[in-house]
């Protein structure tokens, strides 16, 4: 298990206060603009991504590493295929 | 296992985790059955549309003063289903007044305006014109279900223009994780008190609307745990193929229908309710600009609502300007312009008028049982997916 707190995220995503679907749409957008192997975090408000993300991870193949609840928002680290 | 353990499970099972969708649509049909069993079909826009109207007559524009919302059978339905899906929420600790960035909140405004205006047209949101009508066995509801999907491509091809565009950011969520239990407290109390009141009051209506407060809690309730989602429903064939959603709302509608088929055929309901004078054009005219309008909300009229009970801002701003957009055109359309009578819009055909009641059911399966082998064919062959 990677200790989520410790990665270094190649870029960061601010979805703070946007709801379904944006999140996830400008987290697939932010995902194609990175490399193979690079992190993104991406910060969301939103309940449903708790789900939303990791099933995009998973039905696209990108490695979902997890989540932290930080006070007033959740981080999510996914390392792009 | 312990006593202690078995119940923390239960409760967390309930209250805590997320419901499949096909979960939340054979639950969501059940309390919809009940509801008009009990007392009338279930509905969003009438709801919003008299809180609109309070608001018109507060600035002057209408002289007469709207029912009042508590007693309104409507608006307390949509009561409801927000202090329904405000429990779930705050149970579960996933409340938070979400506040969206600019663009969001002009999007928020736009849409709402353009929901306002397509569901006047139609007589009816994707509820009451789309799920609710083809329940209730009206030919409005299969023309809106059209114009819905037409709607919603129009409403994807936009958020991946202003994906490639625009890129918003710098909203905020003001936590409120640690009064969550107690604002869940205090909507069980409203709850319960509600019920008390309405069922103790000396209103010919009070019992109903007792009942029908509670059952669309529960519809609430349901909606948010398993974030049932119509817009998901038509938006995600289209945008990632994905069919999980559209699966339980093609099942839920198909559970609805049967049951209300043995509602009207019991003479439970009078034949002509929800069976609106829109086909083809209204429905088909309002089902698409409602769609696009919704995709570009993020929530169509329940949809909408449950977000609002969960805090979020942007759907808050929907809410307003969908009910005072509706409130304004219906006066018009209704009052001024007397456009029912008329037929311009088109006419109300209630399916078994002309097929009988077991044609009528058999075409209504048979356009379910398509939308169902179609978003299932889609999401194996993404032949339909434009997303990015």
């Amino acid at each position: 298990m990677v200790d989520l707190s410790s990665i270094k995220a190649d870029e960061v995503l601010d979805c703070k206060g946007l709801s379904c679907p944006m999140p996830l749409l400008k987290t697939k957008k932010a995902l194609q603009k990175l490399q193979s192997g690079q992190i993104l975090e991406v910060w969301s408000t939103d309940p449903g991504s708790k789900n939303d993300i990791p099933n995009m991870c998973k039905k696209e193949g990108h490695e979902f590493l997890g989540m932290i609840d930080e006070p007033g928002y959740t981080r999510y680290f996914i390392k792009k295929k | 296992m312990s006593f202690k353990d078995t119940l923390k499970e239960l409760y967390d099972a309930v209250f805590r985790s997320n419901y499949s969708p096909i979960t939340g649509g054979i639950l969501l049909a059940l309390l919809v059955i009940l509801l008009e069993m009990w007392y009338r079909p279930w509905g969003i826009v009438g709801g919003l549309r008299n809180w609109g109207e309070w608001v018109l007559y507060g600035i002057g524009f209408l002289e007469e003063a709207p029912p009042h919302p508590f007693w309104f059978s409507s608006s307390v339905l949509d009561l409801g289903l927000i202090l329904g899906a405000f429990l779930s929420a705050t149970l579960a600790q996933e409340f938070g007044i979400r506040i969206p960035p600019k663009l969001e909140i002009i999007k928020g405004i736009v849409a709402g305006i353009l929901m306002g205006i397509g569901s006047a047209l139609a007589q009816g949101c994707n509820v009451g014109g789309f799920y609710m009508a083809i329940a209730n066995l009206s030919a409005s509801g299969i023309a809106m279900m059209l114009g819905l999907m037409v709607g919603v491509f129009i409403g994807v091809k936009y958020l991946l223009w202003e994906i490639e565009h625009f890129s918003s950011q710098g909203g905020v969520e003001i936590s409120t994780k640690k009064i969550n239990p107690l604002l869940g407290l205090i909507a069980l109390f409203i709850l319960f008190y509600g019920i008390y009141a309405y069922f103790t009051s000396d209103n010919e209506n009070g019992v109903k609307l007792g009942g029908a407060f509670l059952l669309t809690a529960g519809i609430g309730f349901i909606m948010h745990r398993s974030r049932f989602c119509m817009v998901n429903a038509f938006r995600e064939p289209f945008l990632s193929g994905e069919a999980i959603m559209a699966k339980g709302a093609a099942l839920s509608l198909f559970l609805t229908t049967l049951g209300i088929l043995f509602i009207k055929m019991a003479g439970i309901q009078e034949a002509d309710v929800y069976v609106t004078p829109t086909f083809i054009w209204g429905s088909l005219i309002g089902g698409i600009i409602f769609g696009a309008a919704m995709v570009v909300a993020g929530g169509c009229g329940s949809g909408s609502l449950w977000r609002v009970g969960e805090g979020q801002v942007k759907l808050m701003i929907v809410v307003v300007f969908f009910s005072l957009t509706n409130a304004i055109l219906r006066y018009y359309l209704d009052n001024v312009w007397e456009i029912w009578d008329k037929g311009i819009l088109g006419k109300a055909v209630y399916l078994p008028d002309i097929f009988g009641y077991g044609g009528a059911f058999i075409i209504l399966a048979i356009v379910i049982l398509l939308w169902y082998l179609f978003v299932d064919w889609n999401e194996k062959t993404e032949k339909f997916v434009i997303g990015l």
